[in-house]
């Protein structure tokens, strides 16, 4: 914050010039400095850290994944920037502005946890509350949710009470009225919780037409195969802390885990002699599968199929997915905590 | 409704069975039972529905979208409190309503200056509710029932708590009863059902007092759960 503190002085002494106007660096959509949160139990005051010490900026027009365990301080991290606790130290700056100021969250939306709206309410009027919550204008928010609701699926149901919906159709209303107002900053936790796989393509394509128009999005999931495929960045969180934050090709392993060689038929000999140098041989009906663990060993394993005359029908290099990676930090932590 | 058509039938049950016993008194009777249980019944509401206004959202977690919206902590208490004392207050004028048709049917008399009385009530009625969403925002349902009708019930006797305090002779205990008279609401302001029942018409600068010092107590006691609830921590 200091540079952005020492820029704003200089331009109140100095003549603005171009040179001066080029270093004004913009403002992130959210910017998180040494954010800790601790609660205290009520009967015995004992205090509990939930966030510890975050520290994360994220550029427009990104996707980042905050991942992490049950109790691990995802939920509490993102009510935080939402402004709807306070933090014990550090600070949340939402394009330059404290999230408790109103007028930060005017460009920002929200899909909660397992959301729950007032149930006597219909997909219309609620996305009518929150227009007006917004402050946006009756006739022209009445259009967008509209829309909204005809690109989520929703029309049919518009007004029907919010009670009679499913799971996944309150995750649909939760993103629909999320995305009312147009936001430049969407916090979503657990976005494609109780959506079934047709809800969860469309999710993601919704999430990518609102990254290209230069959105910044910041989701929570458990989901994991979802957030690598949608992501530009990831922080994986345990208990309250971030132990890693990184692209999802920078966080993975660049090397590969093991190749596969699948062969059509595996005669005796070769078999034996490719499990004795190590290797995992499974057959798998019709097909064999050879599982070689390093580049030097597939040299081999390939020279002597070939000697065998063995028809290979498919390399493929396995790299770590984002699952193992994920299980990998936890256990990383817990050990360096330990 | 069914408050509205449970008080109606009693209003008619008690003025068929109490007017024979009062001797010739039947009118006031029913306007006393009417104003006081309108009164009882829509304060009783109040504290009973409103004290758990603010838990269920918690609870179901519905506050929580609606807090990430550009509106400040205490506008939602405000809408909340004003949600609160239109319904209970459009209750209680619908139960005065009942009262005046009672005595213009069964009495041929439409005693007009009862609407002074239902005017005062539905002032109190306000800081009634303003104490519910005060109390709520920052203790447990049963608990902003409870701070809230020892509220009423102190409030009802400020005065008498200042009289008593001041015939002891601890000069500790007459500062300490002084200050909880200046701080409780001072209901008996706006209990004017004595003199409605009598047919003397509420004086129109008792009329303003009560309503101006309605209005500033309401508006010092959400300033205070607009400050409280802003630093709440939602979990």
């Amino acid at each position: 914050m200091m540079h952005r503190d020492n820029a704003d002085i200089r331009g109140r002494l100095d003549p603005p010039s171009a040179a001066s106007i080029r270093e004004v660096e913009p403002l992130a959509p959210l910017d998180v400095i040494g954010l800790t949160k601790v609660y205290r139990d009520p009967m015995t005051l004992r205090p509990f850290t939930a966030v510890d010490g975050l520290s994360f900026t994220l550029g427009r027009g990104e996707i980042f994944g905050l991942l992490g365990p049950n109790g691990a301080g995802k939920t509490t991290t993102i009510k935080l920037i939402l402004g709807l606790g306070g933090p014990t130290r550090g600070s949340i700056r939402l394009d330059g502005r404290d999230p408790r100021d109103p007028a930060a969250r005017r460009r920002l939306g929200y899909l909660p946890e397992n959301p729950c709206f007032y149930d006597h309410l219909t997909a219309t009027e609620y996305l009518d509350l929150t227009c007006a919550l917004f402050g946006l204008d009756a006739r022209a928010g009445r259009r967008v949710g509209s829309a909204l609701l005809e690109r989520l699926g929703l029309t049919a149901h518009a007004r029907k009470p919010l009670r009679k919906y499913s799971k996944g159709m309150t995750q649909r209303l939760g993103l629909a009225q999320a995305l009312l107002n147009e936001p430049t900053f969407l916090v979503l936790d657990e976005p494609m919780s109780g959506l079934d796989p047709i809800g969860r393509a469309e999710v993601k394509q919704i999430l990518r037409e609102e990254r290209s128009k230069g959105t910044t999005i910041l989701m929570s999931s458990h989901v994991l195969a979802e957030t690598e495929s949608i992501c530009d960045r990831v922080g994986i969180m345990n208990g309250g802390k971030l132990l890693e934050v990184g692209s999802v090709p920078g966080l993975l392993a660049t090397g590969v885990r093991e190749w596969e060689i699948a062969v059509e038929s595996l005669p005796e000999q070769p078999a034996a002699t490719l499990r004795a140098a190590g290797h995992r041989v499974e057959s798998l009906g019709t097909r064999w599968l050879i599982r070689v663990v390093e580049g030097t060993a597939l040299q081999q394993a390939l020279s002597l199929l070939t000697r065998s005359e063995v028809f290979i029908h498919s390399v493929e290099a396995r790299r770590e997915t984002l699952e193992e990676h994920f299980v990998r930090a936890l256990s990383r932590g817990k050990a360096v905590r330990s | 409704m069914l408050v509205l058509a449970i008080f109606g039938a009693a209003l008619v049950v008690a003025s068929q069975v109490l007017s024979p016993l009062a001797l010739g008194e039947g009118k006031k009777v029913v306007t006393d039972f009417g104003l006081a249980g309108s009164s009882l019944l829509a304060t009783l509401l109040a504290v009973f529905l409103g004290s758990s206004l603010l838990h269920k959202e918690l609870d179901r977690r519905t506050i929580y979208a609606v807090m990430a919206k550009p509106i400040r902590r205490a506008e939602f208490l405000v809408g909340k409190f004003l949600g609160l004392w239109t319904t209970t207050g459009f209750l209680l004028a619908g139960m005065t309503l009942m009262v005046l048709a009672q005595l213009t049917v069964v009495h041929r008399e439409t005693p007009w200056i009862l609407l002074g009385s239902l005017l005062l009530t539905l002032m109190e009625l306000g800081i009634v509710t303003a104490f519910v969403i005060f109390f709520s925002s920052f203790t447990t349902p049963g608990l902003t029932a409870f701070f809230t009708i020892s509220v009423i019930v102190t409030g009802s006797f400020a005065e008498q708590i200042l009289y008593f305090g001041g015939q002891g002779e601890s000069p500790m205990a007459a500062v300490l009863t002084g200050a909880f008279y200046w701080a409780l609401p001072h209901l008996s302001t706006f209990n004017v059902r004595g003199m409605v029942t009598h047919g003397i018409a509420v004086p129109p600068e008792r009329m303003a007092f009560a309503v101006t010092y309605a209005l500033l107590y309401m508006g010092a006691v959400l300033t205070v759960a607009g400050a409280i609830f802003e630093r709440r921590d939602f979990r």
